[in-house]
């Protein structure tokens, strides 16, 4: 198994959902930035599910030696870095924060996932997880920079499916929702359209198995995007979103 | 981004709920930062605890610290983070053919919590509280310092924070031995009592055994006071398992465990309801002594079979009351208190009454001594504080104590007997109800 974004609290949950149903791999690949954090990770699967992994060092913000990628393969990949960024009003004069939110979120991670894909459609099997989200249904004002990497995400993993599909390769998209976490700590999150990392691990895993295409953790953000996705330009451009 | 966001939260009785910030991190940098810019700050596990214990200004939810550490699968010695639940060890341990050896009536608590309250379980009259089995923990203290702390290093603080309720500072880690086992199950007798006599005689009879524990109808009045169940327990050995476990000795059962969906209305639960529950608890087992084989969840975790049954005392929540009252006064004590809950009519389900055995002079901060302790569930309503202040008075006359990690409402002077913990960091909604209150 390969995990991009290995300190993520969904990728985690989603890595011990895995090994709580008692599927193992020969190792965990645990691509991170932040290796500290992420080795209380590894003694912890070693621990509770005597699971070996190994921490890979690859920081998306810098250039990524793919010579380096090249012993590292499996069948499942799970994919859960990203950058939330600051909202609007700094977004649209912060170049830095942007091109870092594009970047982590979009521009640097399809060659990523293409790297691994290509590894996948060569062997003619294997499951591509991804999350993207559910900003990148509309651009709101409140988090356009984020939703427009996120849409291209969701269009790159949509084209991708189409191109994967004849080679056996099987790509699910995942859409989150608000989710308690880092990410989101201090945000004033309703709790009733906020799911927890476990919570989001076992819908995911769900979706997995049943190579479901596209996955909502909370059922209700399908139908909220559903809304606001139909509301008119005219309208839609006067709201506080 | 708005910070200081603040949750409503109160913990397992549902009461009282406040409104407060609540932080979780893994990150010790951020924790530390977060202790740097915060005044009453309090740990809070999983939120077993009855009252106001966990409660404070700023909570740090050790949720996060979830991680295991090591496991010396040869000796038996885990080290993992705060906030890694006992149903988590045991998931892990079990397999291995070890069990904690101090576990309380639920295992839906972290091991900062076990630690804080220095929890007891059915084996305190031979083998002691948690901290017996404790053999280490990292705590960060007020000046964002991360100190190991054992018997040989920090020693002071070690024990201090045992039973200290979180006053000390936040358990990042620990380190604890368990306890070797051949099989996941339990060797258990239960014997009838038809009162207060007979059961004390029963404690007695029964301090040989590893675990013991009574269930009490405490709406009995009379000569019938004090009618109860005791149960006794060993872990089972393998030659003393039937051949159908043979096969896996060491099985988690796994059992389905219905979820109660929502707040009970208020009268659902009165004092005819649990007379009735009360009778059938005790019919259920025909005969007057009863031994069998069970499998540990059974045994320990009875109530974790039912998931969020705190939500039947109804949104206005419910308080634990947990006493104990030294071995000398223990019966007459308990006698007075039985009658009083009887002649209030403030019935409570499932009245669980213990013999503690000597406390731990080293522990210094903890609940248990030697005598008796009752755990009472009550509903709250305004005839509650009434009754609690009668209660009090009673355990006080004896010269007896309560649980903080029970306490919400009880008068200070059979709560405050916490030493070495003051601090300007670190103050719970409890502490400062209690020393408010001197």
């Amino acid at each position: 198994m390969i995990v991009l974004g290995s300190n993520s609290e969904i990728a985690q949950a989603f890595v011990e959902k895995v090994l709580g149903e008692g599927d193992r791999f020969p190792v965990i690949y645990l691509l991170t930035s932040n290796p500290e954090i992420t080795e209380k990770f590894v003694k912890h699967l070693d621990v509770k599910f005597l699971q070996h992994a190994e921490i890979v060092n690859l920081d998306l913000e810098k250039k990524v030696d793919y010579n380096k990628l090249d012993y590292i393969s499996s069948d499942l990949l799970f994919c859960a870095t990203g950058f939330l960024g600051e909202d609007s009003e700094t977004g649209l004069y912060n170049n830095k924060n942007t091109e870092k939110i594009i970047g982590v979120n979009y521009a640097k991670l399809v060659p990523l996932l293409n790297y691994f894909a290509q590894k996948m459609e060569t062997k003619r099997s294997g499951t591509l997880i991804v999350l993207s989200s559910v900003a990148g249904e509309r651009g709101r004002q409140s988090n356009f920079i984020y939703g427009s990497a996120k849409a291209g995400m969701t269009a790159y993993l949509s084209g991708l499916r189409n191109y994967l599909f004849s080679k056996k390769v099987h790509v699910l998209t995942v859409k989150p929702g608000f989710m308690a976490t880092k990410m989101t700590d201090g945000l004033p999150l309703n709790p009733k359209l906020t799911a927890m990392p476990k919570q989001a691990a076992d819908c995911i895993y769900k979706a997995y198995k049943s190579k479901k295409d596209v996955a909502y953790v909370l059922p209700i953000w399908f139908l909220i995007m559903m809304v606001i996705k139909n509301i008119p330009e005219f309208i839609f451009k006067k709201l506080k979103l | 981004m708005q910070q200081n966001f603040k949750h409503k939260v109160s913990n397992w009785g549902n009461f009282p709920t406040v409104e407060k910030e609540v932080k979780s991190e893994d990150s010790y940098l951020n924790i530390k930062k977060f202790i740097a810019n915060k005044n009453e700050i309090i740990a809070r596990g999983n939120g077993r605890c009855y009252g106001d214990s966990s409660l404070a200004e700023h909570i740090f939810s050790t949720k996060k610290l979830n991680k295991f550490i090591s496991f010396d699968r040869i000796n038996g010695i885990l080290e993992c983070e705060a906030g890694v639940l006992l149903s988590d060890i045991l998931a892990i341990s079990v397999p291995q053919s070890f069990f904690l050896h101090v576990t309380p009536g639920t295992k839906f608590i972290t091991l900062g919590g076990a630690i804080a309250s220095n929890i007891h379980g059915k084996n305190h009259h031979l083998e002691g509280s948690f901290c017996e089995f404790l053999l280490a923990f990292t705590l960060i203290n007020e000046r964002g310092e991360i100190l190991n702390c054992s018997r040989s290093e920090n020693s002071a603080l070690f024990w201090a924070s045992i039973g200290g309720m979180g006053l000390t500072g936040i358990i990042l880690s620990a380190k604890i031995k368990l306890k070797k086992i051949e099989t996941s199950y339990i060797r258990q007798e239960s014997i009838k009592a038809e009162n207060l006599d007979e059961i004390f005689n029963l404690f007695e009879e029964s301090k040989d055994w590893t675990y013991t524990v009574a269930w009490i109808d405490c709406l009995q009045r009379g000569e019938k006071i004090g009618r109860s169940i005791i149960m006794r327990g060993e872990h089972a050995l393998l030659n003393e398992i039937p051949q159908k476990f043979l096969e896996k000795p060491l099985a988690i059962r796994q059992k389905f465990s219905p979820t109660i969906p929502f707040f009970f209305p208020n009268f659902i639960l009165n004092n005819f309801t649990v007379k009735i529950f009360n009778y059938f608890f005790y019919a259920k087992q025909r005969v007057k002594f009863l031994k069998n084989i069970i499998d540990y969840e059974t045994f320990f975790y009875p109530l974790d079979a039912i998931n969020d049954w705190n939500k039947i005392y109804g949104k206005e929540g419910f308080i634990q009351y947990q006493m104990v009252i030294p071995k000398e006064n223990g019966k007459e004590g308990m006698r007075k208190i039985l009658e009083t809950i009887a002649k209030s009519g403030n019935g409570s389900f499932l009245a669980v009454l213990k013999l503690f055995g000597k406390g731990n002079p080293e522990a210094y901060n903890s609940f248990p001594m030697e005598g008796y302790t009752l755990a009472l569930d009550f509903k709250v309503n305004k005839k509650l504080q009434n009754l609690v202040q009668k209660l009090d008075d009673i355990v006080e006359s004896y010269g007896g104590r309560i649980y903080l990690a029970k306490d919400s409402m009880s008068k200070p002077s059979l709560t405050n007997y916490l030493k070495n913990v003051k601090n300007p960091k670190f103050n719970s909604l409890q502490q400062k109800r209690i020393l408010n209150h001197n």
